[in-house]
């Protein structure tokens, strides 16, 4: 058994599909239909990863889903919606989301979602002090950054930020969340700066922009270090 | 009588005159005294005119030779003198008259002027402030109702360019209206026409019942002029009645234009709304479908190798279902009017993500990616501009040959940025070069027919152009974006 997943989603059909496409990949598969269910079910069954709609139906949609698990699960949550704006991915996020993915979605992609969420999880729970992506190495311990073995030096703002993506290795980090977590609760300024700084990183890290290796853009809601491969 | 009063004033005068002088000349020899004569005669032709006043010289020169000039009783005339006293008093007579009368008609004529600018201030007034046109019309039909040559006056609107309606004044017949729709599309008047701001009739027009039309910029005026000579000021009245309709005319046709474009909008964000909500409702079982039919590949699903061929054709044709949903909500959304969220950003970054999003369609493609280090950031809506990318290079994927090359590249010009994406693909038809960024438009088995259409709206809407070229190696799609005003960060 490769995991435990909550499918949280009201159509019937979906629920099946999920099931049998997931339960092909050897994933332990439950399915509820509404965000009541999905709380008490994620506290009973303790399920790794939780597959969140955010349209569903009654008073708890997603959002409120998400606000509730948050504190009590160490479930990681992959929030599916069909259409959401750009403010409701930042939004997800912001509320504790590990990712987003946009419905309709192949089995495929779905699979390479959780699989990579699972890995975040087992990383941060061995407290791996080093994160990989690709040939870059930032050891969190040592406070250092080397690229292809060569040592690359950053200003303490860069390193922040880079430090902060890495703790987040493969997940989306909002522009906002990145304001406040490298430039403090009461930073004033927008996305630009986070921009200017990643494209800083960029070249100091030989990042091509047009062709990404390390910092990915997530267009509309921030950036994402890309998990090791 | 009051015509011949003049005539008796002129004539009495001209015997008090020749009493008085002869009062005068009986008790002393006066000389000189007939310049007396040209007094009454300068008086009468000022006041009077010509006729009176030749009626006073002549009835002077008579009684000054019967009475006073001897012999008298008689009107003998036996000095050239006196020939050369009556030729004097005619000529004053006749160019003080003259000169008098071309100074009153002036002044008439500038009275009439200004009664009529006046009353033209007025009515343009009270027709400019009042909110509903049809009844400023209506104001201005009655005036020119009032003018006594005019026996009928009404306006015709010709809205949207057609559909001439009957709008203000006396109410015409069917023909009429016919008639003066007519007039307006062959820009051609009827009987009458309108030079140096007064109306005149045209020659040819017959002296029957039927009313003259003047076209005008959004409607036709229809005037029926009742006498044969009409007054010159009367018919400067008119043609000032006339533009005055022409102005308000147009001002209601500009109402109900912006009426109609408001209207046009309010229903492009209706459509984006509908649209929005059967995308909702289209997408959720596109998404159950992807799900089953992918769930079914696994191996461990067990099916056969022709029967998995089948499901990945139903999948991709669940995708392009998807693809021309959203399509479709996104062109609607930007008929709409869609803000854009514009910021400062890095064309290589725009790029680099569009490359990232499709990256397992990249696969065995080389693609080239020519971008210069100190490119300068464009101001633009990054999920749109996005969108242009990626339809392009979707674009460029489709057309290249197998496991085939495409390229992308800028340049930075004074305000813009000019970026292409070009494939070496099959030339495009010249024919096509335009038509290929129509909606639904398409030459390709799976699209849309949106994308390229969509491309051009969200350029456009960021005040940028793109247009398509054919080059040695392959076609090529290049357009603009605005350069962000702020270069150096702070």
């Amino acid at each position: 058994m490769s995991g435990r997943v909550l499918v949280v989603d009201d159509e019937v059909e979906m629920q099946r599909a999920l099931r049998a496409g997931l339960g092909y990949h050897d994933f332990d598969v439950r399915a509820v239909g509404n965000g009541e269910d999905a709380i008490r079910e994620a506290a009973a069954w303790r399920p790794d990863v939780i597959l969140l709609d955010l349209g569903l139906p009654g008073a708890l949609d997603g959002f409120g889903v998400l606000q509730a698990l948050r504190p009590a699960t160490r479930a990681a949550v992959i929030v599916v919606s069909v259409m959401p704006g750009e403010k409701d991915k930042v939004r997800a996020l912001d509320l504790g989301a590990d990712d987003y993915l946009v419905k309709p979605f192949g089995t495929d992609e779905l699979v390479a979602r959780i699989r990579a969420v699972l890995r975040r999880q087992v990383d941060v729970s061995a407290g791996e002090p080093v994160v990989h992506a690709g040939d870059l190495e930032i050891d969190l311990a040592r406070r250092s950054v080397t690229v292809g073995g060569r040592a690359v030096k950053l200003t303490p703002t860069e390193y922040e930020l880079l430090r902060y993506l890495a703790l987040h290795a493969g997940k989306p980090v909002t522009h906002s969340t990145l304001l406040r977590q490298v430039w403090g609760e009461y930073a004033v300024g927008d996305k630009y700066n986070t921009r200017y700084v990643v494209a800083q990183i960029r070249k100091k890290l030989g990042d091509d922009p047009a062709n990404p290796r390390y910092i990915v853009n997530e267009p509309g809601v921030g950036y994402r270090l890309t998990s090791r491969t | 009588m009051r015509r011949l009063g003049p005539y008796a004033i002129a004539v009495g005068g001209a015997v008090a005159i020749t009493l008085a002088i002869a009062l005068v000349t009986s008790s002393a020899n006066v000389p000189g005294l007939s310049a007396v004569y040209l007094l009454l005669v300068l008086w009468i032709a000022a006041r009077w005119g010509r006729g009176p006043a030749v009626a006073g010289s002549i009835a002077a020169f008579l009684l000054y030779d019967f009475f006073l000039v001897p012999p008298v009783g008689t009107f003998a005339v036996n000095a050239p003198s006196q020939v050369f006293e009556l030729v004097v008093l005619l000529a004053v007579a006749l160019v003080t008259s003259q000169l008098a009368a071309s100074i009153r008609r002036a002044q008439a004529e500038s009275e009439l002027l200004a009664a009529d600018s006046r009353v033209l201030y007025e009515l343009a007034t009270v027709a400019l402030r009042t909110p509903q046109l049809t009844g400023a019309l209506s104001m201005v039909c009655d005036r020119a109702r009032t003018l006594a040559s005019v026996s009928r006056f009404a306006l015709v609107a010709v809205d949207f360019g057609k559909e001439a309606t009957f709008l203000a004044g006396d109410g015409l017949t069917a023909d009429e209206v016919h008639q003066a729709a007519w007039a307006y599309e062959n820009k051609r008047s009827v009987g009458i026409t309108v030079s140096d701001g007064a109306v005149k009739l045209m020659k040819t027009h017959p002296e029957v019942a039927t009313p003259a039309y003047l076209p005008l910029a959004s409607g036709v005026a229809v005037i029926r002029i009742g006498s044969a000579r009409p007054e010159r000021h009367e018919l400067r009245m008119l043609g000032a009645l006339v533009g005055l309709a022409d102005l308000l005319l147009d001002r209601r046709r500009a109402a109900l234009e912006s009426e109609r474009a408001r209207g046009f909008e309010a229903s492009d964000k209706l459509k984006a709304a509908i649209l929005s909500s059967l995308s909702h409702e289209l997408k959720s079982p596109i998404a159950s479908l992807r799900a089953g039919l992918t769930a079914l590949l696994a191996p461990q699903a067990g099916l056969q190798p022709e029967q998995q061929e089948l499901l990945v054709d139903l999948d991709r044709q669940a995708t392009r279902l998807d693809r021309l949903v959203g399509d479709m909500l996104a062109l609607s959304r930007l008929e709409a009017g869609l803000e854009l969220d514009k910021e400062p950003h890095g064309f290589a970054e725009l790029v680099g993500t569009a490359l990232y999003q499709l990256r397992s369609d990249l696969k065995g493609h080389e693609v080239a990616v020519d971008l210069a280090d100190d490119l300068p950031p464009v101001e633009v809506d990054e999920l749109q501009v996005g969108r242009v990318l990626t339809n392009l290079i979707e674009n460029a994927l489709e057309w290249a040959p197998a496991t085939g090359a495409f390229a992308i590249g800028a340049v930075a010009g004074d305000s813009v940025l000019e970026a292409w994406v070009e494939n070496e693909g099959p030339a495009i038809a010249p024919v096509d070069l335009d038509r290929i960024f129509e909606t639904f438009w398409t030459r390709r088995a799976r699209g849309s027919g949106l994308g390229l259409a969509i491309c051009k709206r969200v350029v456009e809407a960021h005040g940028g152009t793109i247009r398509a070229e054919n080059r040695r190696r392959g076609p090529r799609f290049t357009f603009t974006l605005p350069l962000a005003r702020v270069t150096a960060h702070p």
